[in-house]
């Protein structure tokens, strides 16, 4: 169990090196670097000198590298050369908002697609998997920035049911978040749940079919005890990893959703940042990006190890 | 019974907050976006490189302000007269004006406002306008002398700039107080700016009580905001304009407005030396044709290579139809009989720039013009092939004088087409010094026509401004945002 737990830390360890090496190689191949990128075309040799000394960019690459991922690890990544501000003041409070976003998208969502999943599961081809299932592939097969755009148009501008756009500021209070993030939240849980639900549904159509449903069956077991002991345990299992993947997916989905409904998150950060050719900032949210990424990842494959004991020893 | 009576108990507080919420929107209130086109560095200094012009032009005010035609009109200065050789002007004060904090405007403010424009501190782009200034006097209260450097018969103009805002001596960041018609409440460029109204404006009170700007970046992302009600007021690019057509809760403006792009062809590379070539480049282009093609019908106005604006005083208004037969001629004199080859570049950075360049490959291939277009990466751009190769390029409007200086006299920093012309140089002195406006016209008229024989820079046309406003918005005219008089905007019932 250490072993495979070590193991695995290990891999997320190797993981966030080489991302690490290659948001910040990868912007040193660009032309141009951030002095001259921020400054654009009024960049003057004397301004462009200064902004060289202020960011160290005369250094060689490879000390650059050294120094800039030392900072990241003692939390200090840098300071934004647009906004002129510490990147971590910047970031914490995108970084909260996002959460609450994925937070009401996954408390919603993830019940929400096991339960499908199940239900569609268990009567295969039935009208209700039918319905379903083909709800599910319509959502996933709709862009974000389509059904997000659809729902503002069809429940702010149409129905005025709820405001469109979030026009409420990166400080404002949780709740207030939260009651802003019901229509992004929403656009995210019909591409998520459709995920979660395809993939809970095929676990559960095999579980299913497995010998020991089959034998709980013939000891007689009633339904409701072969569904909830034996198949949905069983079934949920290979739903964590699909779970942790489609949470991940989530951050590259917010990109889009927090920028179509203007919510303040580390998303639409990430879109200003790009368009204000802000390259620290723009290398601190990749990079940040791919920390929750291996996390959210190293998460479900410990839940995973947890709640299954055949992971849990190493196969000779 | 347990349902309807937890529906009453519920209702009543509902009720009340529904009341209170009306007698709230009684108060009138503009809702505008900000674009964070700086990223949230956004500022109050009105000449920052990063000043938030939407909100500046509320709190501030300018001495000069344009007149319906372009020319000078009183604002904080009621007159001004220049000494014989325009190195001097005078300037007489609008009395009875105060600031926010209270304190009263007077010529002190002036000189402290105009002076700082040097400081090198500061680093404002205003500086290369007016740096000529070369200190101010501070004859009485309500009397200023600016003394210039060169000689300078436009100054009036180019005071209208809209960044010249007056501060209060002595102000200092976070700046935010000034005599215009609103006042900042709360600033948070990245969130939302709250402006109410200053009913000691000097003009008369305000007709709105407040005007909030909330940061929307997204051009996509405002324009829902737009469509749901949320703001009232936003700018509109071509592709959006018939999201609102014919809608009778929205009201669509295009007015004009000065900015362009075009081509500009390194005059100094052979073959493109000659000027016989940099002419026929441009001649064959059909701008009638482009205009409509680029912006539609009534969205602009075709440009003879002026980069100055149709409401400017001094725009020189050509002729320039395409000359196909023209273009051959001028070729073959110059050696290319049979046609050349020139090579362009554009990038993807701002909607347009690649369509442009394409339009003009297009254009320009009956008079024997074989463009090969190269479409660069957008980063580095204004690095690396700006400057440097004939590109596509991209302005925004600025007065005559400054535009004619800026971007053609011999040895700008940011003469892009490498020009270099004495007697176009010669012109521009003699026009500076030329008090009489519409000598000083004609003078700038023939160095914009010496731009239209000899020039490298391709300008097809202006494309106009476009808006969109909520029809509620009463008091906006359909003309650029320097015209608007904001204490005279308000918001209908």
């Amino acid at each position: 169990m250490a072993a495979v737990l070590l193991q695995r830390i290990g891999l997320a360890l190797v993981t966030m090196v080489i991302i690490a090496v290659v948001v910040f190689f990868a912007l040193e191949l660009m032309p141009g670097d951030a002095c001259s990128v921020n400054l654009g075309r009024g960049a003057s040799d004397s301004m462009l000198a200064a902004c060289h000394t202020r960011l160290g960019l005369d250094q060689p690459p490879i000390w650059r590298f050294v120094t800039w991922a030392g900072d990241f690890l003692r939390g200090d990544l840098g300071i934004s050369m647009q906004r002129e501000r510490p990147i971590a003041e910047i970031v914490g409070w995108r970084l909260r908002n996002t959460l609450i976003l994925a937070g009401v998208t996954s408390v919603i969502g993830i019940p929400l697609a096991l339960g499908l999943g199940v239900l569609a599961g268990l009567n295969p081809d039935g009208p209700l998997d039918m319905a379903i299932s083909g709800v599910a592939i319509f959502a996933m097969t709709v862009p974000e920035f389509i059904s997000g755009t659809l729902m503002i148009l069809v429940f702010s501008v149409i129905l005025g049911w709820a405001a469109g756009v979030v026009t409420i500021g990166y400080k404002a209070p949780a709740f207030e978040l939260v009651k802003a993030s019901i229509l992004p939240a929403a656009t995210l849980i019909f591409i998520l749940a459709a995920h979660i639900l395809r993939m809970v549904r095929a676990s559960v159509v095999e579980v299913m079919q497995s010998d020991f449903v089959q034998m709980a069956r013939l000891k007689g077991a009633s339904r409701r005890r072969v569904i909830w002991h034996h198949v949905v345990p069983n079934a949920l299992l290979p739903a964590i990893s699909i779970i942790g993947l489609t949470m991940a997916w989530l951050l590259g989905g917010v990109v889009i959703v927090e920028s179509v409904f203007n919510f303040p998150g580390l998303g639409r950060l990430a879109v200003d940042a790009v368009a204000d050719q802000d390259l620290p900032l723009v290398q601190a949210i990749a990079l940040l990006f791919g920390l929750i990424y291996v996390l959210t990842n190293l998460g479900a494959d410990l839940v995973a190890l947890i709640l299954n004991p055949r992971l849990r020893t190493r196969r000779q | 019974m347990i349902l309807s009576l937890s529906t009453k108990l519920l209702a009543t507080p509902l009720v009340i907050l529904m009341t209170l919420a009306s007698a709230a929107q009684a108060e009138s209130v503009l809702r505008r976006a900000n674009d964070l086109s700086f990223g949230g560095s956004e500022s109050l200094d009105p000449i920052s490189a990063n000043r938030f012009y939407e909100v500046n032009d509320l709190i501030y005010s300018r001495l000069i302000r344009q007149d319906v035609d372009g020319r000078p009109a009183p604002e904080l200065a009621q007159t001004w007269t220049a000494n014989a050789t325009a190195t001097e002007w005078t300037l007489t004060l609008q009395p009875g004006v105060t600031f926010h904090d209270g304190s009263t405007f007077d010529a002190a403010d002036v000189k402290f406002t105009l002076e700082r424009v040097k400081d090198p501190a500061l680093e404002s782009p205003v500086t290369d306008v007016l740096g000529f200034i070369e200190a101010v006097d501070v004859i009485d209260p309500l009397t200023a002398r600016i003394r210039l450097s060169t000689p300078h018969a436009g100054l009036p103009l180019l005071l209208m700039d809209y960044r010249v805002r007056m501060l209060p001596e002595g102000a200092a960041a976070p700046y935010g107080v000034g005599t215009g018609p609103f006042k900042l409440d709360s600033f948070d460029p990245e969130s939302m700016t709250i402006l109410s109204a200053n009913l000691a404006y000097w003009e008369g009170a305000p007709k709105l009580d407040k005007i909030e700007f909330t940061a929307i970046p997204d051009s996509e992302a405002r324009n829902q905001a737009m469509l749901g009600g949320q703001i009232d007021y936003n700018g509109l690019t071509r592709d959006q304009e018939p999201l609102y057509a014919g809608n009778p809760d929205f009201t669509v403006q295009s007015y004009p407005a000065g900015g362009w792009f075009g081509i500009a062809f390194q005059s100094n590379q052979p073959p493109l030396d000659d000027p016989r070539i940099r002419k026929a480049l441009r001649i064959a282009v059909d701008r009638v044709e482009m205009l409509a093609l680029m912006t539609g019908e009534g969205n602009g106005i075709v440009s003879c290579d002026t980069p100055v604006m149709a409401s400017d005083p001094f725009r020189a208004n050509l002729d320039c139809p395409q000359d196909i037969a023209g273009a051959k001629a001028l070729l073959a004199q110059a050696g290319y009989p049979d046609g050349i080859d020139i090579e362009v570049f554009t990038a993807d950075l701002e909607p347009g720039m690649v369509q442009y360049a394409e339009v003009y490959q297009q254009q320009v291939a009956k008079a024997g013009i074989r463009v090969k277009l190269t479409v660069a990466p957008s980063d580095g751009y204004w690095d690396d092939i700006w400057l440097k190769k004939n590109a596509v390029t991209s302005w925004s409007q600025r007065p005559a004088d400054q535009f004619l200086n800026e971007a053609y006299r011999s040895g700008a920093a940011w003469n892009e087409s490498h020009f270099a012309n004495a007697a176009y140089d010669t012109l521009l002195d003699q026009a500076r010094a030329t008090l009489d406006i519409d000598k000083a016209r004609s003078l700038y008229v023939q160095a914009q026509e010496i731009l239209f024989n000899e020039g490298g820079t391709l300008i097809a046309y202006q494309e106009n401004g476009r808006r969109v406003m909520s029809s509620r918005v009463t008091g906006i005219a359909p003309q650029d945002e320097d015209y608007i008089r904001w204490h005279l905007v308000g918001m209908a019932e």
